[in-house]
């Protein structure tokens, strides 16, 4: 990437590159020798303007804007369980237009492959693992793998119509995946309301920069969920079906249901008689033709899931069944998320779209395999430990930052149950500047995009950038504590002419 | 055999309820050695019935009941042919059960499941090593089983619920068919024998006692009133699924008709449901199975279910947690 060697660092970015110790992996904003990388010249340059104070009064600004407008989010792990006000970081995070393309089209193949595999699956036929691709017993002992799934149809064979994959951006800044989610990812809302915020807060560093719009997300959702009515049928009712108030993503829930303008609902609003779902309204039952659900495969329907269920719609499954609704995302998409078929997903873009992956997995160990398990072990602390059916960044180990106890607990729990965890490399996720109360220091932090598929597979630009909040810390999941960013892709403008201010 | 099935089960509620959401596996299915000539699956207060088939290939019915009811019926007639159900031609060397591609091909009836959980060197597992000692072939083995688990297992209705473990089982030494079939299950897996659960219906006044065979239809009794029955195949290495009834004599025949089969009972339960109301319910099921004649033969005396065969899940002020008999 191109940087700029002649501008010198200032203000509260002036001691950014001496803070050594978080250096280790790859700066998004400067470069190893300490020059600017390009993209990010007018930022930083306006960001070494600024002195605590003017930070502050910023800071405060945009925090004032999310509590005015109740944009929160709960920590389950949290004694307190207190509803957090949304941590965002002014400094942003930009994407060039190249490298989005890129990065976008890796997506959406995963994607594609990703449904295509869901698909096979629940058809019956499971092609891939008659293929080989995959092994049978790693589908058939998922915890995701739903056999109520078998059969149901679903429109355009998209099972999976909003996904959010976790990528990271190596020691060479080069993005990898880190983990799929296709049941309920959460964290768009956020995407757009970190947008309005920074935009009204500081409007002043959007003038040199064609950042893409985040504003159309509501439109494309809506679009895409009305792809999926059955039948394909005209304008039809779609609702998004919360757990209740005190899920975690609650407000996500509110916040797309008002960005659709569709209703919000809950398992009680909704009605099954004669195989067919209905909203009751004040007047009177309305079929339903999309369910946006938010809540998991075993809560759907008490009668075939979980029977302690007060969630979900009894006779739901029965209304799948029949084919007159149409529930968003699919159920038994869990199986993709189980880390112990994520090391396949190559694979499974080959063998579908016979294509090589665009985008990499970060290098993963199986612990079923007695070999693979034996060489982890022996280095446990300096890769990373994950169970296979958690996410949210609950459970995980990273090696480095473990203590001997830890590890030993570790290695325990994985030679207990080999086949729920996997364990990767560890990858230094790239940093950029956060603001650490004093001055700006560098924050490790990933990136969560967000996949729409109906009739045909977008992606939405730009996604949800999560910040660790301490120095050297690899967990970015709000869950666990972490913050975030606004998210530029940068449009691919025309170069500006010679001599005036550029636009990239 | 031609035989008519009449199934009835009976929901009573203590209190009126306003919604009741089932889920009903009880129709015969169609295969090899059984033919459904006619079935109807039809309920009181009525309600539509969507038919569906289920990952195990089980019909299944759902139909859901919206208007206030204290009593609910659910009535299900079938006329089958059945053909005798042949034993296995092909045995293998005991051996087979490590082959790899064959654990591989019946991977989900090798591993436990919900009613049928053993590990390693446990009281179910060492009671299968010790009752195949010296079965030189997989269908010695199967046999050894089989005739452990009737030697092991006292009939007696009435002895247990659905939810009881294999140690209680073993515990106990008495059970119902569902407890056979289950036991004998985990015995074989654990071993490396896969083996499945069969719900059905099993034409006998008694299901330890199978008639003789009647010297001519006339002679048949007219009808007899049973349990939804269930017993277990295992999987016979290049020859395919053996069907055997450890509750009764252990073979399977033309009495037995097949409903579906799964993991274990979890898989092929005769009815699931929810409903919604403060009461608590009494659930009443009944089969009446007999050799066809006419429809006119048949009578449905109330009788208490040995394997109470429906979920529910009763309401308080919201869809409650409460859970009566299985899962």
């Amino acid at each position: 990437m191109p940087s700029d060697r002649s501008d010198r660092v200032d203000g509260l970015l002036d001691g950014y590159l001496a803070g050594g110790a978080a250096r280790r992996g790859y700066d998004e904003a400067f470069a190893a020798d300490g020059s600017k990388r390009r993209i990010y010249r007018k930022i930083i340059d306006r960001f070494a303007e600024l002195d605590t104070s003017e930070v502050e009064r910023l800071e405060k600004l945009v925090a004032d804007e999310f509590r005015r407008q109740g944009i929160t989010f709960t920590v389950y792990s949290d004694d307190q369980g207190t509803e957090r006000i949304w941590p965002m970081d002014l400094f942003p995070r930009l994407i060039a237009a190249a490298e989005w393309e890129h990065l976008a089209r890796g997506l959406s193949q995963r994607v594609v492959a990703l449904n295509c595999f869901l698909a096979d699956l629940y058809s019956g036929e499971a092609q891939a693992v008659a293929d080989g691709v995959l092994p049978r017993w790693v589908v058939l002992t998922s915890k995701g793998f739903e056999r109520n799934a078998m059969g149901i149809a679903v429109p355009h064979g998209a099972h999976c119509n909003i996904a959010g994959i976790d990528v990271v951006r190596n020691a060479e800044g080069r993005f990898q995946v880190l983990e799929d989610n296709l049941r309920n990812p959460s964290g768009i809302s956020y995407v757009i309301e970190n947008r309005a915020a920074m935009a009204k807060a500081c409007s002043w560093l959007f003038y040199d920069h064609p950042v893409a719009p985040t504003d159309n997300y509501g439109r494309m959702l809506r679009s895409t969920l009305d792809s999926m009515a059955p039948g394909g049928k005209d304008a039809p009712h779609v609702v998004v079906l919360t757990p209740g108030i005190y899920n975690s993503a609650y407000f996500e829930h509110a916040f797309l249901a008002r960005a659709m303008g569709v209703e919000l609902v809950e398992g009680r609003d909704l009605v099954v008689d004669g195989h067919t779902v209905y909203s009751r309204t004040i007047d009177g039952l309305v079929p339903v033709d999309v369910i946006y659900r938010r809540i998991d495969d075993g809560f759907l329907d008490p009668v075939a899931f979980r029977p302690d269920s007060t969630l979900g719609v009894p006779g739901l499954l029965g209304a799948l069944r029949a084919g007159t609704v149409t529930v968003c995302n699919a159920i038994g998409n869990g199986v993709v998320d189980d880390k112990a078929v994520y090391p396949y997903v190559p694979e499974l873009i080959r063998y579908y779209l016979g294509e090589a992956p665009i985008v990499d997995n970060v290098d993963t160990y199986m612990m079923w395999d007695p070999e693979q398990r034996s060489d982890a072990l022996a280095r446990l602390d300096q890769l990373v430990a994950k169970p296979a059916a958690e996410s949210g960044g609950y459970g995980v180990l990273i090696g480095p930052h473990a203590t001997e106890q830890e590890l030993e607990q570790a290695r325990a729990a994985i030679e207990a149950d080999p086949r729920n965890w996997i364990v990767q490399e560890l990858v230094q996720l790239s940093t950029l500047p956060s603001f650490a109360g004093e001055s700006f220091e560098p924050r490790h932090l990933d990136l969560r995009p967000f996949v729409l598929t109906g009739e045909r597979t977008e992606v939405f630009p730009g996604g949800l950038t999560r910040v660790a909040m301490r120095e050297g810390s690899l967990i970015v999941n709000s869950s666990q504590g972490g913050g975030s960013k606004d998210t530029w892709v940068l449009s691919a403008a025309p170069e500006a002419p010679e001599g005036s201010e550029g636009s990239v | 055999m031609k035989l008519d099935i009449h199934y009835r089960m009976h929901f009573r509620y203590s209190d009126p309820v306003t919604e009741a959401q089932n889920e009903v596996r009880v129709r015969p299915r169609d295969d090899d050695c059984q033919r459904v000539v006619s079935y109807r699956l039809a309920s009181q207060p009525a309600a539509a019935v969507l038919q569906a088939v289920d990952y195990w290939g089980t019909v299944v019915e759902h139909l859901g009941v919206r208007t206030p009811h204290t009593e609910m019926e659910l009535r299900a007639e079938a006329s089958v042919e059945t053909s005798p159900r042949p034993a296995p031609d092909g045995d293998a060397d005991r051996s087979a059960v490590r082959e790899p591609s064959f654990r591989d091909a019946y991977f989900e009836m090798l591993a436990a499941s919900p009613h049928v959980r053993w590990s390693e060197g446990d009281a179910v597992a060492r009671k299968a090593r010790a009752a195949v000692d010296g079965a030189d072939t997989f269908a010695m083995m199967v046999a050894a089983v089989i005739e452990d688990v009737r030697a092991t297992l006292r009939y007696e209705p009435g002895s247990t619920e659905i939810g009881v473990s294999l140690a209680e089982i073993l515990e106990g030494r008495a059970g119902v068919c569902q407890d056979y079939a289950h036991l004998a299950i985990g015995m074989m897996r654990s071993i490396g024998i896969p083996a499945r659960y069969v719900s059905g219906y099993l034409f006998a006044a008694d299901e330890t006692a199978l008639p003789e065979e009647a010297a001519s239809p006339d002679d048949a009794p007219e009808a007899v009133s049973v349990q939804t029955h269930a017993w277990l195949e295992a999987a016979v290495p290049g020859w395919g699924w053996w069907a055997l009834d450890p509750t009764n004599g252990g073979t399977v025949g033309e009495r037995h008709v097949v409903i579906g089969c799964g993991r274990d009972y979890g898989d092929v339960p005769p009815v699931r449901g929810a409903f919604m109301g403060s009461g608590t319910a009494d659930v009443d099921a009944e089969v009446v199975i007999g050799k066809r004649r006419s429809r006119d033969a048949f009578v449905y005396a109330p009788r208490r279910p040995a394997d109470p065969a429906a979920g529910v899940v009763p309401q308080d002020a919201f869809w409650g947690q409460q859970q009566q008999q299985q899962q």
